[in-house]
């Protein structure tokens, strides 16, 4: 399985490497949001340091959803789907390897985005390494959560409305346990942090294993 | 203070009884076009009106 | 399954050898109906009892007043809700399990989550209502109040997907595995709620039924008839919407069929 799944992420990954739909389009979103958000809560920096966590998740979030149309959206190309279903790669490698290919261009898109935020929010990134470690937690999850949904959305018609409807309630205790987790690091005291860490991981775990259960079945669906 | 109360029970079982009236309505069309067409569809002496109750096969 | 369908119209039919076996049937699908009548029956009347009781009879309690009277029908409502949630997902895991899977099993659990919508909805508007007066604002970020309005959105998804339309089976699958992720997500929500609240020390009483009240006497049988009646009135509308599901289902099957012999009946004049 995790052959099959090196090998799916590495397509995915290449695909981006040639077309750099993610570069070229969801990068430039991303910042948008980023300035967008200083926008709404005005030029008035204190709100914006308070609140900074709290916007760079939901700006995280909004961006899992674009990435992970785009991963699907790869596949319904040349009847891709069908090709994927006819290779006879076990469908939990798949769904691994479609994950983890979204997961890495998050975490890039996070590091990013981290560094403008802080640019712009006037946030200094203490204890980044607990910030990373966050981020590369809570990714787990959302790409694992995304991935399902993304496949029971990509089979419909109606998959651009019903992903964001299906993904952001379920993603819920991601975003507290990140903000809260990233506010504790901001501010110096990474061990406040810990129990959101672990519910990160607990989180990350368990969709991980119900999705490599579950893919199958939607591939075999038409 | 006691208009809080009275609110809350009307609309809690005002909503209750909508739904469960909207429930039984569409039940009752769906179960009317369905005896409908198989009605029409028997007279008209198509396979589809079978009855779906009998036993298949035999 | 026809398990709970109407006893359907036949035209004068020759009389069948295996009518004894459809006359079963039927007459088990009448007792179904029956059964179900009661439920809708002794619902309705511990409805009724509830709502004479505590809007009447009950006395208004030391600290909240009367408003202990909305303690009634809250807590029931939010009980169904979960409740419903929890046969959507129950039905949901034994659709998925190859050895009980049966459209009866989807239909159910479609059926229990739109039910269960509706009491969510409840849920959230009453306790809203109880906040006002109490604790001066409509909404508080209660663990138990925000994850029911977590459930409420997670609802909508999945009745959102069971619109999505497809072949019978297809769609049974999609949605049972919907409703699994977002079941488990639910016990998940609630921790990292709780955990949430206690960083910023919020005060812990917002739970209406854990608050200062002592319920006794004939609050405490008044609060029982209500989650009794309201569990018997969630099962009486989860069987006429299963049965609704049903005859839908049949519809569609039954249509193509149709269309199908016409097709043929065309074709040879």
């Amino acid at each position: 399985m995790w052959r099959d799944a090196l090998l799916v992420a590495g397509k995915d990954l290449r695909i981006e490497y040639r077309s750099r739909v993610t570069l070229n389009q969801i990068v430039p979103f991303a910042l948008i949001v980023v300035v967008l958000f200083g926008l709404a809560l005005g030029p008035d920096k204190t709100m914006l340091e308070a609140t900074a966590s709290g916007l760079f998740w939901i700006a995280v979030l909004l961006v899992t959803v674009l990435a992970v149309q785009r991963s699907f959206a790869i596949e319904s190309a040349d009847d891709a789907r069908d090709g994927l279903r006819l290779s006879g790669l076990d469908p939990g490698g798949i769904f691994v390897g479609k994950a983890g290919a979204i997961a890495v261009e998050l975490v890039v898109l996070e590091v990013l985005l981290a560094v403008v935020a802080s640019f712009l929010y006037d946030v200094h990134l203490t204890s980044a390494l607990f910030l990373g470690a966050i981020c590369v937690l809570a990714t787990i999850g959302l790409s694992a959560i995304g991935t399902l949904y993304g496949a029971v959305a990509a089979g419909t018609r109606v998959r651009e409305t019903l992903l964001p409807l299906l993904f952001f309630p379920v993603v819920a205790p991601v975003l507290l346990a990140a903000t809260n987790a990233w506010k504790a690091g901001l501010a110096g005291a990474p061990s406040h942090g810990l129990h959101w860490l672990v519910l990160l991981g607990a989180f990350g775990i368990s969709y991980v294993a119900i999705g490599s259960v579950a893919f199958g079945s939607f591939l075999e669906d038409r | 203070m006691s208009g809080y109360i009275e609110a809350g029970y009307i609309i809690a079982f005002s909503v209750l009884g909508t739904y469960a009236t909207s429930v039984v309505v569409r039940e009752r069309a769906a179960g009317t076009r369905l005896r409908r067409r198989n009605y029409d569809a028997t007279r008209a002496g198509s396979p589809a009106g079978r009855d779906k109750d009998a036993p298949v096969g035999n | 399954m026809t398990l709970l369908t109407t006893r359907q119209e036949t035209p004068d039919d020759a009389p069948r050898p295996d009518q004894d076996t459809r006359g079963q049937g039927q007459r088990a699908s009448r007792r179904a109906s029956h059964i179900l009548s009661a439920f809708g029956f002794f619902g309705f009347v511990g409805l009724c009892f509830t709502v004479w009781l505590g809007l009447w009879i009950t006395p208004p309690d030391e600290f909240m007043g009367n408003l202990v009277r909305l303690l009634y029908v809250h807590p029931p409502l939010a009980w169904v809700a979960f409740l419903a949630y929890g046969v959507a997902f129950l039905s949901s895991l034994a659709y998925l399990w190859p050895r009980t899977r049966s459209l009866v099993l989807d239909r159910l659990a479609g059926a229990s989550a739109e039910v269960g919508v509706v009491f969510t909805g409840l849920t959230l508007v009453t306790g809203s209502i109880w906040g006002r007066p109490t604790w001066g604002t409509y909404w508080t970020w209660d663990p138990l109040l925000t994850t029911t309005a977590l459930l409420f959105v997670l609802y909508l998804g999945y009745l959102a997907l069971r619109q999505v339309p497809g072949d019978a089976e297809v769609r049974a699958r999609r949605c049972a595995i919907g409703a699994l992720v977002a079941f488990i997500d639910v016990p998940i929500v609630y921790f990292s709620v709780i955990w949430w609240k206690s960083l910023h020390q919020a005060p812990t009483v917002l739970d209406p039924i854990n608050g200062k009240t002592y319920v006794h006497g004939s609050m405490a049988w008044t609060l029982l008839l209500g989650f009794v009646s309201f569990t018997l009135v969630y099962v009486w509308l989860v069987g006429h919407r299963y049965r609704l599901a049903e005859l839908r289902d049949r519809e569609d099957d039954e249509g193509l069929e149709a269309a199908i012999a016409e097709r043929r009946a065309e074709a040879n004049p």
